[in-house]
């Protein structure tokens, strides 16, 4: 029991009428872990992270939360579809922040933060205003409660996105591209956010194409191609130690396009965030 | 003059038919907000039988005249054991006519939220009636208020038919009028003049609904 990881992958396949964008994945990912999942556009990664949470269903295979398969119930006949309620509860200790924020534009940034608690967990308004405030103090937005989303920037906006995901107090939260669709200067201060997490010790699963926040903050690295993870480890010797021609080729194409930047003069881009590897 | 005077005369009873006119066609709108929008989730819904179901629905009374409709409901309920004054019978004519046209009203705005504010709402568990009603609901009104007071101003007109069933509204009043003073002309002008008013009323009541819904968005 003391072991047992957070989120358990076994042989996951994800097939889109004959497209395969998952072919046997395995993966765990364990209390308080930093895991980044990389690899190029069309590579199964947001489609693993979906899977993972449920919004996808899976073709076969197995995702576990905490010990509980996700999604299916196991009989006798193989695995048979669960109903939405016992997905939920399955579900209900994992967050996730969503590539374009998905905030409900019609409340206010407290009521975007709070109404999961409220719905869901039943917690009056008052004690779910507390915790709300509580969760975005921690992305640094405690003055901007009365505030609708379109009142924010982008940054801000995913920043909403990652407190209402904490405020459920997951034990895992999913991050899927959370800065790709930010402009370039505003990509700090949702890796500073996510980067407080990790050192909190929240486990998180992050898709992303930032090479420097993978880096420095994960403890494992995921390099997926195909639909198929082809290489993990920890970042340093995933960077710097790639064993697989794929990884390489992807490493390389990165590192052209910083030196790209960097000799044209230009103020570097989201990818350049603390090039390092 | 002698026009002047006999409008005026008539304008009580006038004013009475147009009341009647508001009371059916409001009623119906009303009625039909909350059906509409079941009915809109039922055409969207993953259920194929239920989608399927709701868009034979939705053929069946936006492919037939509101006349028909009328008629058939007026006739069809006594006929199924049914006795209901001939208000009620228009009443419910217009609604289920209305829920028809409402729910593609709903669905069009519907279309014009991201399904990832769903997505957001199922991994913070929130159930799938609550976010419909905590998340689209609020949304969809906004979103749809100019179609909903064309919906209102359409079904308003339209109402004129109920006329036919014997249900004293503004047509029908206007008829009586005319058919003992013999001056067609000058009755149903005032008559129209009553329907345009009513409706930019309407008009002005949605655009201050809309301004008002603005706010924070």
């Amino acid at each position: 029991m003391a072991t047992q990881p957070t989120i358990r992958i076994r042989d996951l396949t994800k097939e889109f009428g004959t497209f395969s964008a998952l072919s046997g994945i395995s993966l765990d990912i364990n209390p308080s872990e930093v895991v980044c999942i990389i690899g190029p556009s069309g590579s199964g990664k947001s489609t693993l992270l979906r899977c993972t949470s449920f919004l996808e269903e899976y073709t076969s295979g197995e995702v576990e939360i905490e010990g509980r398969l996700l999604g299916y119930r196991r009989t006798a006949s193989g695995l048979v579809r669960e109903s939405e309620q016992n997905i939920d509860a399955v579900r209900r200790n994992v967050g996730m922040v969503f590539q374009h924020f998905n905030l409900w534009p019609h409340m206010t940034v407290l009521g975007n933060v709070t109404l999961g608690l409220r719905l869901t967990k039943h917690v009056p308004r008052a004690k779910a205003q507390e915790q709300g405030r509580r969760a975005l103090a921690k992305v640094g937005l405690e003055n901007f409660s009365d505030r609708y989303p379109s009142q924010l920037s982008g940054g801000q906006q995913q920043r909403v996105g990652i407190a209402r995901a904490l405020a459920m107090e997951p034990h895992v939260i999913l991050f899927d591209e959370p800065t790709s669709a930010l402009d370039p200067q505003l990509v700090g201060e949702v890796l500073d956010t996510m980067k407080q997490l990790a050192k909190e010790g929240i486990t998180m699963v992050v898709v992303t194409h930032e090479m420097g926040f993978a880096a420095q903050v994960a403890d494992r690295v995921v390099f997926m191609d195909g639909g198929k993870i082809i290489e993990q480890g920890p970042p340093a010797k995933l960077f710097n130690d790639p064993q697989s021609p794929r990884l390489q080729e992807f490493l390389d194409t990165w590192k052209s396009r910083n030196m790209l930047f960097q000799a044209d003069g230009r103020s570097p881009g989201t990818a350049e965030e603390g090039a390092r590897p | 003059m002698a026009t002047f005077a006999l409008v005026l005369d008539n304008l009580p009873i006038m004013l009475w038919g147009a009341a009647m006119t508001v009371l059916v066609a409001g009623v119906a709108i009303i009625l039909g907000m909350p059906l509409g929008l079941i009915l809109c989730f039922g055409v969207v819904s993953p259920k194929p039988w239920v989608s399927r179901i709701s868009r034979i629905y939705q053929s069946v009374w936006r492919g037939t005249p509101i006349l028909v409709q009328l008629l058939i409901i007026y006739y069809l309920l006594p006929l199924i054991g049914i006795n209901v004054p001939s208000i009620l019978a228009a009443i419910l004519a217009l609604t289920l006519n209305t829920v028809a046209f409402q729910a593609e009203i709903f669905r069009g705005g519907l279309l014009a939220i991201s399904p990832g504010q769903l997505e957001a709402a199922r991994m913070v568990g929130i159930r799938r009636w609550a976010a419909r009603y905590h998340i689209l609901m609020p949304q969809i009104f906004r979103l749809v208020i100019p179609s909903l007071v064309n919906e209102t101003i359409s079904i308003l007109k339209n109402s004129s038919l109920v006329s036919v069933i014997a249900v004293t509204e503004l047509m029908r009043v206007s008829q009586q009028i005319v058919a003992t003073t013999y001056r067609p002309f000058e009755i149903y002008i005032a008559a129209g003049i009553i329907y345009i008013v009513i409706n930019l009323l309407l008009s002005l009541a949605g655009r201050s609904a809309e301004r008002h819904l603005e706010q924070g968005i």
